[in-house]
């Protein structure tokens, strides 16, 4: 560390990095070159060209840095790594509305199928994906990072492991996004909901995964306080069960390795089994473990109060833990699946319940003593409203997990409303309480741009939620009821067509409800926006109110 | 084929052998080390973890 300034040396990560790089972009080249398919052809372009631009930006950056790292620490203060995590916030708000927009396409298709262009690309079945995919990977997957980043850096008070591996990592992740995405518009699908990205862009998140849980566990170690923070162990669980998900469920063989397609290891009812272990733990560990962590640290922050229970935290984590891994058979209630095993997950979804109305109780109760700012501060309140509909939709969720009940609701758009009240509500919610949070802190603003934008984004964006959701439950339960209808001579009351019929009034109003949860982010970008552009600078009070120690 | 039966071999194996009660004894020393008394001063701190500014 006593090393002179003035000899300049690349770093190990910096020389093995740009190698591997130029090496992948030729490799890439080549498989253009020689690829069996357009799409694959079109990815292996852009990953050449991708790799091409990591190994110059590497150099750039090499050149033009100081001889020496950005130091641990600045005045006996972490000296803490926010360049990542603003990059993700901004794809993270990109992403968002990329994705609620085509959420909108699909559901207005779904009203006025004309929207479907007759033209591929544009058709229902391949924007879908590209719609579940934005909004859960692209916009809360970068959402996640951001956060995990701060948190875990301020919460260890120490600065975040490696000076490439953060950027490799947000850069990584976002290039998978455009892989996956653009995949699915060409038809580059492996057909498993949730999980249809194909084996190489599989094969590059897995590279992309393992190092940010290396910088994440890393960071972890050399932290300065001897306690793990809670959010930190739901960060921590979200990545490590995620790695195990992704390669439980994607082990593939491609037909060659300059085509796209691929075929999976598993077959039939385990196949069935193993789709959907990965599916509802990615609901349990991505879209629960994740966002829980941030209301943990957002919710207190933004609240000025303690945690309400810190016991119950650790109990209700490590029940959700234990519990959720069993919880995947309910989605496949009624196939071929043992009935054993149905029973299983549905006795593990109920008892689920428990756990995740212990962490909203601990969300709500962190309140106490400021319940009056929910008035004045929209951001909290946004906040304590995602924590709210994580109730409702927990609630919701084993209670639809029952086999009786999911004899009328499976394959219903009572579905379809349950997951938006925990996607709009719960996590939409959440992450755009995290950001208006995160923005100002990261760019070094004293407050945002403006709180009634904030207070306009929440009510357009609850009533948005209110009506997608209602529409949904009487859709469903209307589909439901129809489907099971006999005659008095035992015949099918209904034509299939004429249940599709019925939905027409309730899929107008879904679209409606999700044009409003639009209009309400594109007002929060403009707010983000105008806070970084023109939002009055914090005072730097680093220098100043340093403690003689 | 193979692999499928290796797999069942090993999570049945996991759940049918010692496995089960481990998670149920581990589960309950967490629940017990969560409501031990002594760690409540630990905990106070902890969860003002967030207010911290440094």
């Amino acid at each position: 560390m006593q090393q002179t300034q003035s000899t300049k040396w690349m770093t190990h990560g910096e020389a093995g990095l740009m190698l591997f790089f130029s090496m992948a972009a030729f490799v890439c080249a080549f498989a253009a070159a020689k690829a069996l398919d357009a799409p694959f052809a079109f990815h292996a372009s852009l990953a050449a060209v991708a790799s091409g631009v990591a190994s110059f930006a590497i150099m750039n950056r090499y050149l033009d840095r100081p001889a020496s790292l950005p130091p641990e620490e600045i005045n006996g203060k972490p000296n803490y790594n926010l360049g990542p995590i603003k990059f993700a916030s901004f794809m993270a708000m990109f992403w968002g509305i990329a994705g609620f927009a085509v959420g909108l396409l699909i559901a207005s298709q779904l009203a006025w199928p004309l929207l479907n262009l007759d033209l591929p690309w544009t058709s229902f079945g391949r924007l879908r994906p590209l719609h579940t995919s934005a909004v859960i990977f692209a916009f809360g997957g970068n959402v996640l990072i951001a956060t995990s980043f701060y948190v875990v850096q301020r919460t260890c008070r120490t600065r975040l492991v490696g000076d490439l591996a953060p950027w490799f990592v947000v850069l990584g992740y976002n290039f998978f996004i455009v892989i996956a995405g653009t995949g699915y518009l060409l038809g580059v699908t492996q057909s498993k909901e949730y999980a249809e990205p194909e084996w190489y862009a599989d094969l590059w998140l897995t590279i992309v995964w393992v190092v940010y849980l290396v910088v994440f566990v890393m960071t972890l170690v050399k932290r300065k306080e001897p306690h793990i923070f809670v959010a930190n162990w739901f960060y921590l669980a979200f990545i490590v069960t995620i790695a195990v998900l992704h390669l439980g469920n994607n082990p593939a063989l491609p037909v060659s390795l300059l085509g796209s397609k691929s075929y999976i290891a598993w077959a039939g009812v385990q196949d069935a089994m193993f789709q959907w272990w990965y599916g509802h733990n990615a609901v349990g560990f991505f879209l629960t473990a994740g966002f829980l962590a941030i209301m943990y640290y957002f919710i207190p922050k933004r609240a000025e109060r303690p945690v309400y229970s810190y016991r119950l935290s650790i109990i209700h984590f490590w029940s959700l833990i234990f519990l959720y891994i069993w919880a995947g058979p309910h989605h496949l209630h009624y196939t071929a699946l043992p009935d054993w095993t149905q029973t299983l997950g549905m006795t593990f979804s109920i008892m689920l319940w428990m756990p995740s109305w212990g962490g909203m109780i601990n969300g709500l109760m962190t309140l106490s003593g400021a319940w009056d700012k929910l008035r004045t501060d929209p951001v909290l309140r946004m906040l304590v409203v995602s924590v709210a509909f994580y109730g409702m939709s927990t609630f919701e969720g084993p209670l639809m997990s029952i086999k009786v009940v999911n004899s009328l609701s499976h394959y219903t758009d009572w579905t379809i409303g349950h997951v938006h009240s925990g996607a709009l509500g719960w996590v939409g919610f959440v992450s755009f309480g995290a950001l208006y949070c995160l923005v100002p802190w990261l760019w070094g603003r004293k407050e945002l741009y403006s709180l009634k934008l904030v207070n306009w984004h929440f009510w357009i964006s609850t009533i948005g939620i209110v009506l997608y959701i209602s529409a949904m439950w009487v859709s469903g339960i209307l589909q439901g009821l129809m489907w099971r209808a006999y005659t008095s001579l035992g015949f099918l009351e209904y034509s299939f067509i004429e249940t599709v019929e019925a939905m027409h009034p309730f899929y107008v109003i879904r679209a409606a409800g999700g044009a409003l949860f639009l209009i309400g982010a594109l007002i929060m970008a403009y707010n983000l926006w105008m806070t970084v552009r023109v939002g009055e600078a914090e005072v730097q009070s680093t220098v100043a109110l340093q403690p003689a120690e | 084929m193979k692999a499928i039966l290796i797999v069942h071999n090993i999570a049945s194996d996991l759940v049918t052998s010692v496995w089960t009660p481990i998670f149920v004894g581990l589960f309950i020393a967490i629940v017990i080390y969560a409501l031990w008394p002594r760690n409540q001063a630990v905990f106070d701190q902890a969860s003002r973890m967030p207010l911290r500014e440094d």
